[in-house]
């Protein structure tokens, strides 16, 4: 039997599926943002985009984007890989699960916006493509740490009592998320929501805002 | 539960309204009568529905019931005493309502206010920096341990003034006609809801008014401790009114120095957070 030792953070688990050693858990915390991260995948295939609307500088007219549907394909295609790598880094109960996950969700929020022709969204991409990849570093370094002292990256594990994750490690963690997308890294990538797309362009924002919660739920709870 | 639904929808339009009346007498105006804001949304409820033709339309629709949907659940964990660390998530997940809703209509004000919700992203970090220090001397995120902690021990406000300081700036970013409501500020006609009229605005003047309620309850429960209805709702009403006059006295902030103060106020949590660590180890 699986018992969740931090019940005072993130609540009781409700919900265990084992797979080998790797345990998912849902508690109300996890299971709320795997519900969140499930409804804007669900609207990201279902949802067509919008067609933006510009104004023209110095006059009173106005004209609606048409929509490209090869770049719209792919949009769609990598907003639902994002999502499902959301979902994943939501529930897992593994630490290096966990970060593959959130590495996933960087290449793919570059994907989102990678076949839009606009240099704006294109130079953003890029930066922010930069940040991610530098901010793989600690991430990855985060769980080398935990792995190195404790000799384990399961939760399950990791929130107990019995073994002490070195708060080196912690900040490692936080800063490496941080780095996919949340304040003050996220002015990299502001310029990416200007794409058109906007189901699709909304998975970026959400996708690194559900990270950072469940990052605070793994630190908090270790 | 959906009595106490209804009862903060009402209090959350009351409270609305009250702000705008605060704020139109320290301006030296008449301002609406208090009740403006429950009219508003029972003339929205009746008014002509439609969707913009450029809209992604399912988005546009969606957005509405996910905005209320993520405050009536914020209500719910509130008084069901639950992980805070939820509440702090509806929190976040606010702002991808703020810019779904502004990306989804494909007006370029919807769009500015949009760009504009990310950048101001930076609000959610007092928030995390007011968790961590709640949790610092309480050892528990749920809600009823905090509330129980303080019966004990006297209220975090006095404990643990800076991060009060720093949630009243959390819920000060979220106020209309604040310092911090850059996304719906009237040079970008309003921000990511221009395009949301009829029901759609009227379910979003209920998402804020749930909103409303639910932040300015959830300092009450946080920072003085669970006290009687009557009592509560009454400083609800004062935090509400101090809101107000900071509001009515303070011009609207560029966009990035609304980043700065939040960034600021975060940096200066964790100094104290750290100083606490080091006198109390």
């Amino acid at each position: 039997m699986f018992n969740l030792p931090t019940t005072n953070i993130g609540g009781p688990e409700l919900f265990v599926l084992e797979f080998g050693d790797i345990v998912i858990y849902f508690s109300p915390y996890t299971a709320a943002l795997f519900l969140f991260a499930l409804i804007f995948t669900a609207l990201a295939i279902v949802s067509r985009p919008e067609q933006q609307v510009d104004i023209t500088f110095g006059g009173d007219a106005y004209y609606a984007k048409e929509v490209d549907l090869n770049s719209l394909q792919f949009q769609r295609f990598m907003a639902i890989a994002c999502g499902l790598a959301t979902l994943g880094a939501m529930v897992t109960g593994d630490v290096f699960n966990f970060t593959l996950f959130a590495s996933m969700v960087g290449i793919t929020n570059i994907g989102i916006v990678a076949a839009y022709r606009n240099r704006h969204v294109l130079n953003a991409a890029f930066q922010y493509g930069i940040v991610a990849m530098l901010a793989s570093v600690p991430l990855f370094g985060g769980a080398a740490i935990i792995l190195a002292n404790t000799g384990t990256l399961s939760m399950w594990e990791l929130f107990t009592d019995a073994l002490v994750v070195p708060i080196i490690a912690k900040a490692f963690l936080v800063i490496g998320i941080m780095g996919e997308g949340m304040a003050p890294f996220y002015v990299a990538k502001a310029e990416i929501t200007r794409a058109q797309g906007a189901p699709f362009i909304l998975m970026i924002h959400v996708s690194s805002l559900l990270l950072f919660l469940r990052v605070i739920e793994i630190v908090l709870s270790m | 539960m959906i009595e106490h639904l209804l009862f903060a929808t009402f209090v959350g339009l009351l409270f609305h309204g009250i702000h705008r009346k605060v704020i139109a007498r320290i301006q030296g105006r008449p301002g609406p009568p208090i009740w403006q804001e429950i009219l508003h949304t029972l003339k929205f409820s009746f008014k002509e529905t439609w969707i913009p033709k450029t809209a992604s339309q399912t988005l546009f629709v969606a957005i509405v019931f996910v905005a209320i949907a993520i405050w009536s659940a914020a209500l719910f964990v509130l008084l069901s005493g639950r992980s805070l660390l939820i509440l702090f998530g509806v929190y976040l997940l606010h702002k991808i309502v703020e810019h779904g809703m502004g990306l989804s209509s494909g007006s370029p004000y919807g769009k500015f206010g949009a760009i504009r919700s990310v950048i101001s992203a930076a609000s959610e970090l007092p928030l995390l920096a007011t968790v961590a220090a709640i949790y610092f001397f309480t050892h528990s995120l749920s809600i009823a341990d905090i509330a129980a902690y303080q019966q004990v021990h006297g209220p975090l406000l006095v404990i643990a003034f800076p991060a009060a300081a720093a949630m009243y700036l959390v819920v000060l970013s979220k106020m209309h006609y604040g310092p911090f409501s850059i996304i719906e500020a009237k040079e970008i006609v309003s921000g990511n809801m221009t395009e949301h009229f009829g029901v759609w605005r009227a379910g979003l003047e209920v998402a804020y008014a749930l909103k409303t309620y639910v932040l300015l309850y959830a300092f009450v429960l946080l920072f003085i401790g669970q006290l009687p209805s009557v009592l509560t709702l009454l400083l609800m009403l004062l935090i509400l009114i101090s809101l107000s006059f900071v509001c009515a006295v303070t011009p609207m902030l560029s966009p990035y120095d609304t980043v700065t103060i939040q960034s600021l106020m975060t940096g200066a949590l964790v100094v104290y957070i750290i100083i606490l660590g080091v006198v109390m180890g």
